[in-house]
């Protein structure tokens, strides 16, 4: 998958960034992300990626947690 | 008497307090979705019933585990709450805190982790939040049983009062709460929850709590006019958001208020340990090859360097002395030949030809422990994922799998916390191809006389096999007989810890014990059974064991079972006898086979198969029908017979057909 504008897949690992916009996710994982405080403004750092397209490792608030790359290009962030 | 509940985030502690208070032994680990089951048991004072539930983030459930705690909070009535909170994650533990003090009923926050927030750099002032709840809270590390005395006395003193707990939501939904609530008044059976608490569950759409409320449909309606009513004052007041997120920041917002009054992060600091071991462990390229090490080191350890030699000891054992004291015995006290021959051959030699294994087993449950324990599994389901994905599974199926090569039947429950319900099917019908502990009993006797120089290899190639095959039919399942349905991952990764000595002898003893109570029920059984069946003929006391009800059952399948290269009724016998535990193979085979001694018994097989048909045996054995305990889990957890039918059957075709290819493939190419 190519890296896309603005969007938090292609963020460098260890750039902090804050999440703008979430496009076309499922709902259910929006809420999970919720769950975990993950909303808009928060703070997302990307820790590192996956080989051959596997999800990516980030962390939140101090909360470490994987996505998939598909759900990262979704996820539109601003460099602080 | 009273009845208090565990209600909390998941991996916040629940269950290593709950151990604690009710000197239970529940299963605990270091992922998201340990427990899966509610779980009662008494306070060691004497002093009530506490539950335990499934971890949850919200009171609006995503998945089965979860729907388990919600449910459990509108439909039974706990005296009191206690909620158990990650202090080292407050803000986000806190939104939970608040859906359950607008509850109404007692409370009390036991505030875990406290070593963890402050090896953060983190400097909670309980008091303070104790003062901004306007509730009890107790520091804890439920780790080490630290604050857990207080608790249990707060918990016992009865003293706890219903906090008074109330967030301003605004005109608009304030007004939504009290026409849902007068609606509600009459209809809600004593003993509810207050009916601020289920109006505002009604309002956030949470249809788990709507399903669970004895509420006609003429009221239902009602009920969503008001909540789309009150969507349409919120817009009109200029808030552009449904009504749903509207609470949720209302809430937010004030979560971060006094977080802000309670939390000292000043002195915060990465967790360095997990960094480190992160960027080994995780690592873009060594990864999946340390993974993979890792999991060949446990079949080196567990066969080759350490299990072996501890169950040949053990083998001596019972086969010399405890078989030679026995017979003694009952010849002094004059037991018949009968008695003495089915205590020796039938009981020794078949619960005994099991138990001789215990050291393989314990050293496999050991190291499941250690992953379970120490913040790794979750790692290997995010390194795996991939894989997962294009095999139409989820990375998280990946937790089953491995609870599943201790024992399927917790693998299948484990299943519960994936949140798609496809997944979660496609995840059941195949935890049984994992390669469970009772199934290693076979694959050490086998490997033991025909692949000495390789055990281990050969032992880790078959768990291999079965979980390239689990995978290759998660493909073909999903393509043929599931709709194409959404899938997403996402999973937390906990801080690693290093398990505590205790804990993990524990964990390894409260697993092994289920393999030692199986040994002296279906296994004990199952051997009596199988030596009367081999005693015993169509013609009474068979005059060989050819001639014995056994022989003419195992003949049978002896036919059918020819094209895999072990078509003798010795093979038949054992592999239908194993449908009760796949131990009970071991157990048929060392009866039918057997010999004074165990080198005799060696020799006995080692003349009844080649390593080829030795080989094809194992697969079979690795593949075919799941055992009793689970198909009757899996009809449990899938709820159908359908689905339940399916498993015994294709994992019966998959054995046939995977050993067919391999003898014959065998013999084609020049093995015998």
């Amino acid at each position: 998958m190519s890296a896309c504008h603005n969007c938090l897949l292609g963020l460098k690992p260890g750039i902090s960034a804050e999440i703008s916009h979430f496009g076309a996710i499922d709902p259910a994982l929006k809420r999970r992300l919720a769950d975990l405080g993950i909303s808009i403004g928060s703070n997302i750092t990307i820790k590192r990626y996956c080989p051959c397209g596997g999800p990516l490792m980030l962390e939140c608030s101090g909360q470490l947690l994987g996505i998939r790359q598909k759900e990262a290009a979704e996820i539109k962030v601003a460099v602080s | 008497m009273s009845s208090a509940a565990l209600i909390g985030n998941p991996n916040t502690g629940k269950t290593s307090l709950f151990n604690t208070l009710t000197s239970s032994y529940e299963y605990v680990g270091n992922w998201s979705g340990v427990t899966v089951e509610k779980k009662v048991g008494q306070l060691k004072n004497k002093s009530g019933a506490l539950t335990d539930l499934p971890g949850i983030y919200t009171l609006h459930p995503l998945s089965r585990d979860e729907g388990i705690a919600a449910e459990y909070l509108v439909t039974d009535s706990p005296s009191l709450l206690v909620n158990i909170v990650d202090a080292s994650q407050l803000e986000r533990n806190l939104y939970l805190t608040f859906q359950l003090l607008e509850y109404g009923k007692p409370l009390v926050i036991g505030l875990n982790m406290m070593d963890v927030a402050k090896s953060n750099g983190l400097r909670i002032h309980s008091e303070t939040l104790a003062s901004s709840l306007g509730v009890p809270v107790v520091p804890l590390v439920a780790r080490a049983g630290k604050g857990a005395e207080e608790l249990l006395h707060l918990i016992s003193s009865h003293s706890i009062q219903a906090p008074d707990f109330h967030i301003d939501y605004g005109n608009a939904v304030e007004a939504a709460i009290s026409n849902i609530s007068r609606e509600l008044n009459s209809v809600l059976p004593e003993h509810s929850p207050s009916e601020r608490f289920i109006a505002l569950q009604l309002l956030e759409r949470n249809d788990a709590v709507l399903r669970s409320l004895a509420i006609g449909d003429e009221v239902k309606a009602k009920i969503q006019s008001i909540c789309d009513l009150a969507e349409q004052r919120l817009h009109k007041s200029g808030v552009e958001t449904t009504v749903q997120e509207h609470i949720h920041s209302v809430r937010t917002k004030l979560i971060r208020d006094i977080c802000a009054r309670v939390v000292d992060a000043t002195n915060r600091k990465p967790n360095t340990l997990t960094e480190k071991i992160d960027a080994i462990v995780t690592h873009p390229i060594w990864g999946i090859p340390i993974f993979l090490l890792f999991m060949l080191l446990t079949f080196m350890l567990t066969f080759d360097w350490l299990g072996t030699p501890l169950s040949d000891l053990l083998e001596g054992f019972i086969s010399g002395p405890v078989s030679t004291w026995v017979d003694q015995g009952l010849v002094a006290v004059g037991a018949s030949e009968f008695t003495r021959a089915l205590l020796t051959e039938g009981i020794i030699g078949g619960v005994g030809g099991v138990l001789v294994f215990i050291p393989q087993i314990f050293i496999m449950f050991l190291i499941i422990s250690f992953i379970e324990d120490s913040g790794y599994m979750a790692r290997i389901t995010v390194m795996m994922d991939k894989v997962m994905e294009l095999a139409g599974l989820n990375g998280k199926a990946l937790i089953p799998f491995i609870i599943g090569f201790g024992c399927n039947v917790p693998g299948i429950m484990a299943s519960r916390s994936i949140e798609q319900s496809k997944e979660r099917m496609l995840t059941m019908l195949l935890v049984p191809l994992m390669s469970c502990s009772a199934r290693l009993p076979v694959y050490a006797l086998f490997a033991g006389i025909f692949f000495a120089r390789s055990q281990a290899l050969i032992v880790f190639s078959l768990y291999l096999l079965g979980i390239v095959l689990a995978l290759l039919l998660a493909k073909l399942f999903s393509m043929f007989m599931f709709k194409d349905s959404k899938s997403f991952f996402m999973v937390e990764l906990p801080p690693y810890r290093m398990p505590q000595s205790v804990t993990l002898f524990r964990s390894t003893w409260e697993k092994g014990k289920g393999f030692l109570r199986k040994a002296g029920t279906f296994i004990l059984g199952g051997s009596v059974l199988i030596w009367l069946l081999t005693y015993l003929g169509p013609g009474g006391v068979a005059e060989t064991m050819d001639d014995s009800f056994l022989a003419w059952i195992g003949g049978l399948f002896a036919s059918m079972l020819q094209p895999l290269g072990f078509g003798t009724w010795q093979s038949g016998a054992a592999l239908i006898t194993g449908f009760m535990a796949k131990e009970v193979v071991v157990s048929t085979m060392v009866i039918i086979y057997h010999a004074s001694d165990m080198s005799g018994l060696i020799g006995q097989i080692a003349m009844a198969f080649t390593p080829l048909q030795a080989y094809s045996f194992m697969v079979f054995v690795l593949l075919y029908t799941p055992c009793l305990a689970t198909v009757g889990v899996l009809r449990k957890e899938t709820a159908s017979w359908k689905w339940t039918l399916f498993s015994i059957f294709y994992s019966l075709g998959l054995a046939y057909i995977m050993s067919f290819i391999i003898y014959q493939g065998g013999r084609l190419l020049g093995f015998a």
